[in-house]
């Protein structure tokens, strides 16, 4: 390496690569350790999300606040957010856990003009962005990591296009920097809670089956994910039999 | 061409924001890179140099410097590009953050090779065709391609990554390179989300896409 001495100055030499690679997680450990506790934990917090995101999508598609190609763009987004919701559950089910409950939403204001709804939806796609990358020091499976990637970087597509459709500038509106920032859960949650009017505490007894049509708020149960806090994005039975299966060094604090 | 070339001698990273060149620092910093090249540089040393024996990162330095290529590839080719003013407008505002990002991955990648004892490759030596940077529409469609194969470059590697801090390195890159691809497939009118998913590439596919370009 000696070659780079131009660059690194010989700083290197001083920092061991443990001490290096610890510093360099420690860059990344914006999470509470306690955030998750498992595979399937991580993907009910981006369920929750991926609901939020199609169902608000599938409203504001629904006021026809907008025309030409903004049409055209949040159309393909909410079929991509629908896809997601699909794809999470059903991972979440193959993992042997259960998925949670679509929470119920309020978007109210967010579709009182072309500019608030795209606005609102900027909010959302950069939390996304910044929740799956918060998340993803926590999953464990390769294949789960995989597919969190990829929802990840289409997020931040969404992010950039929604930016570009307000007219946001190039720097912090289109683009946040030259490196994505990832958000802890509670500040994802601070961020989406307004809109959450609640989740259901009932897990899905059934097939679990993800309701993506419609943009229903209905319901009533005011309890889960707002008053019980993080523990409603537990999988409860869901996460010990995904334990049982896929036992890891590290997942021992669920029990 | 070399940077000192393009930037007159200038500091070669420059960040548009404050907080982009606080995190490169930060960064930077942690893993023990210089600041000389940063513009307003000021780091906090590390000062606890242990001794512990090097861990074991299987593929990761491979993995970093095929990245570290692609960066090279990338940030020469906006570089090279933005200096003929072929865009203008929006397409100028959208595509100019775009050349200071790859050039801030670029250093990235080669600080976290540095910091796992491995050795930068250099920058390649690249040709493009001599039509790449004829026109504005020519350039962002070279940029397109680019991008997009970016993209499934880093989110092909995710699986074969083993160190979680370089695989987080990797991803917050990742992500800002599925912006500049939804953007630049926007102004060359193509489709912004191509996949609901990101679609992901091995590295030989990835490296005979861009095998053209490297001299």
């Amino acid at each position: 390496m000696s070659q780079h001495r131009d660059l690194v100055h010989g700083e290197l030499d001083d920092v061991s690569e443990r001490v290096a690679l610890d510093a360099l997680n420690n860059r990344w450990a914006l999470a509470a350790p306690s955030d998750f506790t498992s595979d399937v934990d991580v993907l009910n917090f981006a369920l929750t999300l991926e609901y939020l995101e199609a169902t608000f999508y599938e409203q504001g598609n629904a006021r026809n606040l907008l025309t030409g190609q903004a049409k055209q763009y949040l159309t393909q987004v909410q079929k991509d957010e629908e896809t997601h919701v699909q794809a999470i559950t059903q991972t979440i089910q193959k993992l042997g856990g259960t998925p949670v409950a679509k929470p119920m939403v309020n978007f109210d204001g967010a579709f009182a003009s072309k500019t608030m709804y795209l606005t609102t939806s900027f909010t959302f796609e950069n939390e996304g962005v910044g929740a799956y990358l918060g998340a993803a020091g926590y999953i464990k499976n390769k294949n789960v990591l995989q597919a969190a990637a990829g929802i990840f970087g289409v997020e931040a597509r969404h992010a950039a296009i929604v930016a570009n459709l307000l007219n946001k500038p190039g720097e912090n509106g289109v683009y946040m920097g030259a490196f994505e920032t990832p958000k802890t859960k509670a500040q994802v949650l601070a961020a989406v809670k307004p809109f959450l009017v609640s989740q259901m505490t009932t897990m899905p007894g059934g097939n679990g089956s993800p309701n993506t049509g419609g943009g229903s708020t209905a319901g009533t149960q005011d309890s889960g994910l707002l008053t019980a806090g993080s523990a409603a994005l537990l999988g409860g039975a869901g996460l010990a039999a995904y334990l049982a299966t896929h036992r890891s060094t590290d997942a021992d604090t669920a029990d | 061409m070399s940077t000192d070339e393009l930037f007159n001698g200038e500091p070669v990273i420059t960040f548009q924001r404050e907080t982009d060149r606080r995190a490169f620092l930060r960064w930077a910093g942690l893993i023990g890179m210089g600041t000389a090249l940063v513009t307003g540089g000021a780091l906090n040393g590390m000062g606890d140099a242990g001794a512990a024996a090097p861990a074991s990162t299987g593929g990761d330095l491979g993995i970093l410097n095929y990245a570290l290529t692609l960066e090279y590839l990338e940030f020469n080719f906006y570089a090279m590009g933005l200096s003929k003013g072929l865009l203008k407008g929006r397409d100028l505002e959208l595509v100019t953050p775009i050349r200071g990002h790859e050039q801030a991955h670029v250093q990235a990648v080669m600080a976290a090779v540095t910091a796992l004892k491995g050795t930068p490759v250099s920058k390649p030596t690249l040709k493009f065709p001599p039509k790449t940077f004829s026109s504005a529409d020519n350039f962002l469609a070279t940029a397109t391609i680019f991008e997009e194969t970016g993209v499934s470059a880093y989110q092909g590697q995710v699986t074969h990554i083993k160190s979680p801090a370089v695989l987080k390195a990797a991803a917050t890159i990742a992500g800002v390179e599925s912006r500049h691809a939804a953007i630049l497939a926007h102004l060359t009118h193509g489709n912004p989300f191509p996949s609901p998913v990101e679609k992901n590439a091995p590295m030989s596919s990835v490296l005979a896409k861009v095998k053209p370009y490297l001299g």
